[in-house]
């Protein structure tokens, strides 16, 4: 009972980090961008949420509604002032620039709005503490709904990419930019659009974490880490891979804690540097590995 | 961020408007002022604490309190006859202890302070403290508790002091105990089963190996399942072992973002129905952290080093500790927070150091007098004489509980229910049992 109640915890856990690395493993699957500003745009999405919300008087609910196209419009603004401009200068300086757009972001947020730690739990009512007892099991109900949203976000994002005309853009754009726009496809446009869906998904992880935990000005950094590593134990670029990644991590911190408290974050770290020794030594080289991972991107 | 750095223009035209001021006041006659010869007459001072980054909270208020201060000090500083002019350098560590020590370093050498004030967290007024130690400058610190300041920078323990030029005054973990062991045979009964959720940190460890056995050795039965990491996202673990054991009590020195975690998900887990006293330390200090967790919050206990209802006031700028909390929120519109009172409370140190030290441009008359320090400030007395080690003075805990605010415009109370370390410090209701 207890070793399920550890990997069921572990699981749901997993289900936020899926969640918080959607959007990074959808930007770097289609764009090649490994986007260092992700935690800190997320903690700006939570407080976009909380200003609207708290402003306008509405439920958090309403907050979220009208924070995510104001993420998506962000993530136009991104990639036209930042991305577009910074892969012009090669595959490296899109990840410095968008690690100065993580510093200026926290900065600036902590000008605007100060160390204090936030959360939505107050306004949430009991939904942020509230469970389901079967058994002798918890289950959080809070967990539940991230996690749903996770299969959703991640579920609807494969099936667009599969199964619409923007999702077949988006693959040929990721594939060969070039012939793509041979064929007539306004990359510029998809790309843009591209950037926007991921900025909606960085909101949904933004309202998770300002719904089950707490997030200040600084909070960007740890999940940075959190959705990286989901990623790489997932297969970068891979969605459903991103899902299973996020759950891997989730499982190996609740085992990890249940045998050690020591071991819970170090379970986690050693999980993701297996996972990431095991694939260089199975694709041979690095590049060679990246060379795969577009082929069979999304 | 510093208001004048020893810029003449600055200090020039500061001086025309405050005598402006006092001219147009008082009259012609009283706006003249002795003339000041500039570099020997001038007190220059330091002051080092985290105002960004994620110790923020703490220097929140420090602009605040460096305002107080400067316009206290705006007609100088007189002593034992002598009107010096008093320049604070403030400086930001951005919660980065390499930063700490390198804005100490170019504080000493670069604008040749004569005495150094830093405050909060060991990640600040460690390094600073230790460079203040090399180069010679007296340093007067607060707000890390007592051990971690003392051991943690070299001494042992049962070894003379080796320490010259640093002094330091707070509370360390006598106090914890005290204020536990009084805060838990208070008006709640419980079964005295505590659980514990300690870090593998720094101030975890130094709790581990100190207070809890002394805990122990009161009559309580601490359950420990043993350190964790910082940042560490899921605690099913802990959960269970607390709920397996029947704790009623809590107790806690966790980073705030890991106890908003802990807690929601102990409430998710049930495990917080069985609690009846919650104490938490290092979280719980200011109250936008208790404001994060919502309902959960309320009822939560934690010391307190400094109150609006502590009995002292404020040499320098004559205000008690009420007024300190009401102007501040008066001047900002935000809620008193404990810093406050540590923070004034260094200025107020050192006045009375320096009034004492004869010449307070001579360093090592000022390190004198700073060991033999006996003053009353805000946080109460503070007295090198008689203090646990050489160089350290300790301060009390007050046990204080957030409650939710019935009336005004702020989310929470936080009110006292204990006072055994310093019975002068008025008891304002009961300690509740926690519920949810």
């Amino acid at each position: 009972m207890f070793w399920l109640n550890q990997f069921l915890q572990g699981v749901l856990l997993g289900g936020y980090y899926a969640l918080l690395a959607a959007g990074l493993s959808f930007l770097f699957g289609v764009m090649r961008v490994i986007n260092l500003a992700h935690g800190s745009l997320a903690v700006l999405g939570a407080f976009i949420m909380m200003v609207i919300y708290q402003t306008l008087g509405i439920s958090p609910l309403g907050g979220l509604a009208l924070m995510l196209p104001v993420m998506a419009l962000l993530g136009v603004a991104l990639q036209f002032c930042i991305i577009e401009p910074s892969l012009k200068g090669g595959a490296l300086v899109p990840l410095l620039a968008t690690f100065g757009l993580a510093l200026i972001c926290d900065n600036v947020l902590f000008s605007i709005f100060g160390a204090d730690t936030q959360s939505f739990a107050a306004d949430i009512g009991t939904l942020s503490y509230g469970s389901w007892a079967i058994g002798g099991i918890f289950i959080s109900q809070l967990a539940c709904l991230v996690f749903a949203a996770a299969l959703l976000v991640l579920g609807g994002t494969q099936l667009l990419l599969s199964r619409t005309q923007i999702g077949r853009r988006i693959r040929a754009t990721a594939e060969d930019e070039d012939a793509a726009r041979l064929s007539g496809v306004d990359t510029r446009l998809v790309r843009a659009a591209t950037t926007a869906l991921a900025m909606v998904m960085v909101g949904l992880a933004g309202a998770a974490l300002g719904a089950s935990g707490s997030f200040d000005p600084y909070a960007g950094g740890p999940q940075l880490l959190y959705a990286f590593e989901a990623v790489v134990i997932g297969g970068t670029g891979s969605l459903w891979g991103t899902l299973i990644g996020g759950i891997v991590l989730g499982v190996a911190q609740g085992v990890g804690g249940a045998l050690n408290t020591h071991l819970s974050q170090i379970a986690g770290h050693a999980v993701f540097l297996v996972v990431l020794i095991a694939r260089l030594y199975q694709g041979g080289a690095l590049s060679a590995y990246l060379r795969r991972l577009r082929m069979r991107v999304a | 961020m510093s208001v004048h750095d020893s810029n003449t223009r600055d200090g020039l035209s500061r001086r025309l408007l405050v005598g402006a001021g006092a001219g147009v006041a008082l009259g012609l006659g009283a706006g003249w002022r002795p003339a000041r010869a500039a570099a020997a007459n001038t007190l220059r001072i330091g002051f080092i604490s985290p105002r960004t980054g994620p110790l923020a909270g703490f220097g929140e208020g420090d602009p605040f309190i460096l305002g107080l201060v400067r316009k206290a000090f705006a007609n100088g500083l007189t002593l034992n006859g002598t009107t010096y002019e008093v320049t604070i350098f403030d400086r930001d560590t951005q919660s980065d202890p390499a930063r700490a020590s390198q804005l100490a370093k170019d504080l000493i050498n670069g604008q040749q302070i004569d005495l150094m004030l830093t405050t909060s967290t060991p990640e600040v007024v460690n390094p600073v403290a230790d460079a203040c130690e090399a180069a010679g400058v007296p340093c007067l610190s607060t707000i890390v508790p007592w051990e971690s300041w003392y051991f943690g920078r070299g001494a042992k323990p049962g070894q003379p002091s080796p320490f010259k030029w640093t002094y330091h005054f707070c509370f360390g973990t006598a106090q914890f105990r005290d204020l536990y062991i009084s805060s838990w045979n208070n008006d709640v009964a419980s079964n005295k089963r505590v659980a514990v959720l300690c870090p593998n940190d720094a101030d975890g460890n130094a709790i581990r190996a100190h207070l809890l056995p002394d805990l122990a050795k009161a009559g309580f039965d601490m359950v420990d399942p043993g350190g964790y990491q910082d940042g560490t996202t899921d605690y099913s673990a802990q959960i269970a072992m607390f709920k397996k054991a029947g704790c009623e009590v809590f107790c806690t020195f966790p980073i705030p973002p890991d106890f908003t975690s802990f807690w929601r998900q102990a409430a998710q887990q049930g495990l917080t129905r069985q609690m009846k006293i919650v104490t938490v330390a290092k979280t719980g200090l200011f109250p936008s952290q208790m404001e994060a967790l919502g309902p959960l919050g309320y009822r939560i206990n934690a010391g307190a080093y400094w109150h609006p209802a502590f009995p002292y006031g404020s040499a320098l700028t004559g205000l008690s500790s009420a007024q300190l909390a009401s102007t501040y929120q008066a001047t900002t519109g935000r809620q008193w927070q404990q810093q406050l009172g540590p923070s004034l409370a260094l200025f107020d140190a050192m006045v009375a150091t320096l009034k004492s030290a004869g010449n307070p441009k001579d360093k090592s008359a000022v390190a004198k007098a700073m060991s033999r320090l006996q003053t009353t400030t805000v946080m109460g007395r503070i007295d090198f004489v008689n203090g646990p080690v050489p160089n350290v003075a300790t301060t009390n805990l007050i046990g204080a509980q957030w409650l939710k605010a019935t009336s005004g415009k702020y989310k929470l109370d936080y009110r006292t229910f204990e006072h055994a370390e310093d019975p002068s410090v008025p008891i304002q209701g009961p300690l509740e049992p926690y519920k949810m």
